[in-house]
């Protein structure tokens, strides 16, 4: 009965802080709802008992999207005023139109699959009954480097050609990111050097200690390489990584190493094993952490580029 | 379901009306920094759900869901407090 209410507390506080997200209209308000909203839907994952999603939603919606937005408002907020500033209001039926018509598309669509027979064979039961075959103890790793294999490098590629693509639009505007940060030492909280020197390197073990799980429980490249980002933008935001205009050829290989080394290993498959994208017998779980290290770094590198706006990022300590 | 399980749950539901009634601190404000510090109260509480939630479903991994949680608050911290202006460098 405990859990019942526990559950029915927990879809009625995600309805109403979502309504609140989009209705909200100080933008500040709406930014720290959303924080609020990724945490929340941790803990929904949680209750679902799906430790992947939770981890993934705590690293990417809480951490790197709210540090991206709490930046994106800053950059919008002009100079000198620090309220909380008023966007203009779309006209109410204007308003009123779009309500309704999302609200039908998502009643369609939710009639749609309400309507949906369940499969009586479904991927995800294959996927468990033969967890044997591929080398790994989670399933979820299995799926994600073994049996699909496929869909995971198109995803790296995808993050890749998005950060080139943020280049070449950036490019002209010159002013993307947060704008560097002059002097590390200029004007810094005296806790500053401190909570840098407990964090980074705790973070720096989470990300290894996730990557290596991966393997055998809930984690994974995509954890740990967003653990890794969340530490590059703390650095970035504290002047400790400044941004520069020129890629390094580290940077470039970290960008690329990933997806390189992961088509490499998969082409070699065609000769090595059974198909392209196939490990040879016994070297699966070796293959798939050598791909996962290099997907880390293939997924932390372009997310700090990302926020930081910037071509590279240089090491200047204090 | 056994007695020490009931309890975790009851704690985290508890908690969890905590974090709702936080939400009236979100809304009112008056500053940002008030926002701010609501916002990591729930990170604060996030963690304590998650903890009890590991040992109330026996998912030992969302102690690591925890874990991750505690990190990024120090992430998004920082990402308020020292974010610079643009305008300030020109």
């Amino acid at each position: 009965m405990i859990d019942r209410a526990f559950d029915l507390l927990l879809i009625g506080g995600m309805l109403g802080l979502a309504v609140q997200v989009v209705a909200s209209r100080a933008l500040f308000r709406s930014v720290v709802l959303f924080i609020a909203l990724g945490l929340l839907m941790a803990v929904v994952w949680a209750r679902l008992a799906a430790p992947d999603l939770a981890l993934a939603e705590a690293a990417i919606g809480a951490g790197l999207t709210g540090a991206l937005l709490l930046a994106a408002y800053r950059a919008l907020q002009p100079a000198g005023e620090a309220g909380d500033a008023e966007p203009a209001a779309l006209p109410r039926r204007w308003a009123l139109v779009a309500a309704v018509l999302s609200g039908a598309l998502v009643a369609a669509i939710g009639w749609a699959v309400l309507g949906l027979e369940p499969p009586a064979a479904s991927a995800g039961r294959e996927a468990l009954a033969r967890l044997g075959e591929s080398g790994v103890k989670s399933p979820i790793t299995a799926v994600l480097l073994s049996f699909r294999a496929v869909d995971t490098l198109a995803e790296v590629v995808v993050l890749f050609a998005a950060f080139l693509g943020a280049r070449v639009v950036a490019e002209p505007l010159g002013r993307a990111g947060p704008g560097p940060r002059p002097d590390p030492a200029g004007g810094e909280p005296v806790l500053m050097p401190l909570l840098l020197r407990v964090t980074v390197p705790m973070g720096v073990l989470v990300a290894g200690y996730l990557l290596w799980s991966g393997g055998h429980q809930p984690g994974g490249a995509f954890q740990a390489g967003a653990v890794l980002a969340a530490l590059g933008v703390l650095l970035r935001l504290t002047g400790r990584l400044q941004p520069v205009a020129e890629t390094s050829p580290a940077e470039r290989l970290a960008l690329v190493g990933g997806i390189v080394l992961f088509s490499a290993i998969g082409l070699a498959g065609a000769g090595m094993a059974s198909a392209v994208l196939a490990y040879p017998e016994g070297w699966a779980y070796t293959l798939i952490l050598l791909i996962e290290t290099g997907l880390t770094l293939a997924i932390a590198l372009p997310l700090t580029l990302l926020f930081s706006g910037s071509a590279g990022l240089r090491w200047r300590g204090r | 379901m056994y007695a020490v399980e009931t309890l975790d749950l009851a704690i985290a539901l508890f908690l969890l009306l905590n974090l709702l009634a936080g939400l009236g601190r979100v809304h009112h404000g008056p500053g940002a920094a008030d926002r701010m510090l609501a916002a990591m109260l729930f990170g604060t509480t996030t963690v304590a759900v998650l903890l009890l939630l590991a040992e109330a479903t026996a998912l030992p991994a969302l102690r690591d869901v925890a874990l991750l949680v505690v990190l990024l608050a120090a992430v998004l911290v920082v990402a308020f407090t020292r974010t610079p202006r643009r305008e300030e460098e020109r």
